[in-house]
């Protein structure tokens, strides 16, 4: 699909502030996040451990870890309705059926104590609103084996009756994303969802998760750290870095002219699979603490283009082509 | 069993047709065999002194058994291995002790290898004490120097691990481990939980550490590219088998074995655009108690023939030093 041929946005998130208020001080994990998700397509939200891309996710989804960690400012439009105003009765409904998540550790998403089919069962019993007594039962198992078919499970009708633990991960991670789907969400967020797979079955799972797009036109945030991942899946693909999103655009530009000079140094210092065997570029230093962050650009400290306004001031978000933007000092405006 | 690598000189470590099963049993006072998990089936390979070895494969090939039974963790059912020309298996007492001192391991977690109520330069001399290396100022000597060789500072040995980062534990696990100087490491998925920067760091860290004390590794790991920058030879495995061996860079200019290509086609590279040849594998890897007859790839192969479920592969030679198990070749 070509980027024109994709509909309306149906997320946007402006100015999204998460922290976490801590008797040490206050933890700037999400720190201004702006970006847009259109009908059809994936964005790919990419940086290291600590970036707040997790964050950012559960952020949308109102599912806050407990312990002090607060939106504090932003909104998020789903369908042009501010969520973060939703009373947690009116998010109940919005989970699953309009908006969706995908975890990394399938295992971790799944009770180990009931069958496959029952917890397929629930979800699309919530999803009729049908009390869970009440329903029907050889119905909605009827159901169940449908929607363990359209992830591409072998003999479904053997499967809902398993456990958990007798499933493989790349299984276990299908009917994850079963259930994430049986609401027909508009948007999915999945979060590393192939991080635990090998090779093999995180491909299958990818070109799984791009034919379920097709069918449905749902939008999906794909949170990765991985560019090989962003390569394959992603239209557009946002780079974090301490609390903020420091490069937006289409993945050909991201990878072909990359503008900040994270982003540069990021792919730079992946290993490749082709050109020559050498010592690898490296980001010398570490990203700042998110207690302490500096007042200019958070990469200025391990920038190897640093100049003295970019320890004075953050810079503006500049546009420095056709839907790509850079948070840079130097960028030059397209 | 296959010829081992065509090369001059004694190799440092050499492992010769190794097996190891796992018997599966039921009941506790009256047990029962049920069948036995071919962990490992039948692996030889060779490691020179100051190389590089990569073992991939996906999970259940039995590369982390074979990494175990190289650490003298494991006894192999079959088949020995050999250290400088000396079996490592059945080792007791001092010698057991002097071979650790020249097989190390790094761990894919720094935590499990870090006690976190420990500081660092305590567990980095735990094992100079125990084999007395040396007194005290020497042993703090080399403490230091080891942790400046990781690119830590020296008065960081009073530090805690939980006052590291994820990179920096790491260094700390792989200082620990160049302590008693081994002749060999192995690295079992050492850089695949460090961030994309900070894993290319590590990567540096180590072939410049390679360089100047000549020590061999054995790089356990799951991402070719990594491997591809790391090792200078490269065994594939799958089910327990090795499918594939080759030079490193023989390996990646020419993929033989069917195996290895679906796993390189699996290989997202981040350009886009890129029109390889892909094969994706239906169904997953079979369970390892019950293998598959004849060559172990052949349920999920594309270019499978009537003979490949009856007879299995033998590893040869199809190019110099490259070894492959595939009917194909033959």
């Amino acid at each position: 699909m070509t980027p024109d041929a994709k509909g309306e946005t149906v997320l946007e998130v402006r100015d999204l502030h998460t922290h976490f208020f801590l008797r040490r001080g206050v933890v700037k994990a999400v720190d201004g996040v702006s970006f847009s998700l259109r009908r059809g397509e994936v964005l790919g939200l990419v940086g290291e451990s600590g970036c707040g891309k997790s964050l950012t996710a559960l952020s949308l989804m109102r599912l806050l870890p407990k312990g002090g960690a607060q939106t504090i400012k932003g909104e998020v439009l789903l369908g042009g309705e501010n969520i973060l105003e939703c009373t947690p009765a009116e998010m109940r409904e919005i989970r699953g059926r309009r908006i969706s998540m995908v975890l990394q550790d399938p295992q971790t998403s799944l009770n180990p104590v009931f069958a496959i089919g029952d917890q397929l069962r629930e979800a699309l019993l919530r999803r009729k609103r049908a009390p869970l007594t009440r329903a029907p039962h050889a119905e909605v198992m009827k159901e169940a084996v449908a929607a363990l078919r359209r992830v591409e499970i072998a003999a479904p009708e053997q499967r809902i009756s398993q456990y958990p633990h007798q499933m493989s991960g790349g299984m276990k991670q299908r009917v994850v994303g079963a259930i994430a789907i049986s609401g027909e969400p508009g948007v999915l967020i999945a979060d590393e969802p192939t991080t635990a797979l090998d090779v093999t079955i995180q491909l299958q799972y990818l070109k799984l998760l791009k034919r379920l797009q097709a069918e449905t036109g749902m939008a999906i945030l794909f949170i990765t750290h991985d560019f090989g991942v962003v390569g394959r899946m992603c239209d557009r693909v946002a780079v974090m870095y301490a609390g903020r999103i420091v490069e937006c655009g289409p993945v050909r530009r991201i990878f072909e002219a990359p503008q900040h000079p994270y982003t540069r140094a990021l792919i730079a210092s992946v290993p490749k699979m082709t050109g020559p065997v050498g010592r690898l570029t490296t980001i010398e230093g570490q990203p700042p603490s998110l207690m302490d962050l500096p007042v200019g650009c958070r990469f200025a400290s391990r920038c190897s283009l640093v100049e003295q306004r970019c320890l004075d001031a953050y810079p503006g978000t500049v546009r420095v082509g056709d839907e790509h933007t850079a948070d840079c000092w130097k960028a030059t405006p397209a | 069993m296959s010829a081992p690598l065509q090369d001059q000189g004694p190799p440092l470590l050499r492992v010769e047709g190794v097996r190891k099963y796992f018997a599966l049993t039921k009941g506790i006072l009256f047990t029962r065999t049920l069948g036995h998990i071919k962990a490992v089936d039948d692996v030889s390979f060779d490691i020179r002194a100051g190389e590089t070895l990569g073992l991939v494969g996906e999970s259940g090939c039995g590369k982390t058994t074979t990494s175990r039974m190289i650490l003298n963790l494991e006894e192999p059912t079959e088949g020995r291995i050999l250290l400088e020309g000396e079996a490592i298996h059945g080792l007791q007492g001092d010698a057991l002790r002097a071979y650790r001192t020249k097989v190390q391991a790094v761990f894919q977690d720094p935590w499990s290898s870090l006690n976190p109520r420990m500081k660092v330069g305590l567990t980095i001399a735990e094992s100079l004490i125990v084999n007395a290396w040396g007194d005290r100022a020497a042993i703090d000597e080399r403490v230091r120097e080891l942790l400046v060789q990781v690119g830590l500072r020296p008065e960081q040995a009073q530090q805690y691990p939980h006052e590291f980062s994820g990179g920096q534990r790491q260094r700390v696990a792989l200082a620990a481990a160049l302590a008693s100087r081994p002749r060999l490491i192995v690295l079992d998925e050492p850089v695949s939980a460090l961030d994309v920067s900070i894993r290319a760091q590590m990567m540096n860290l180590l072939k410049d550490i390679q360089a100047k004390d000549d020590v061999a590794y054995l790089l356990v790991a799951h991402d070719l590219a990594t491997v591809r920058h790391m090792a200078d030879h490269t065994v594939v495995m799958y089910l327990g088998k090795i499918v594939e061996r080759a030079p490193t860079a023989a390996l990646f200019d020419d993929v033989r074995h069917p195996y290895t290509k679906a796993l390189f086609s699996a290989v997202l590279e981040a350009w886009p655009g890129q029109a390889a040849e892909e094969i994706e594998l239906k169904g997953e890897v079979p369970s390892p108690l019950d293998p598959p007859s004849g060559c172990r790839f052949h349920t999920r192969c594309p270019y499978v023939m009537p003979h490949c479920s009856q007879r299995e592969p033998a590893l040869r030679e199809v190019s110099p030093d490259h070894f492959v198990a595939c009917h194909l070749f033959e």
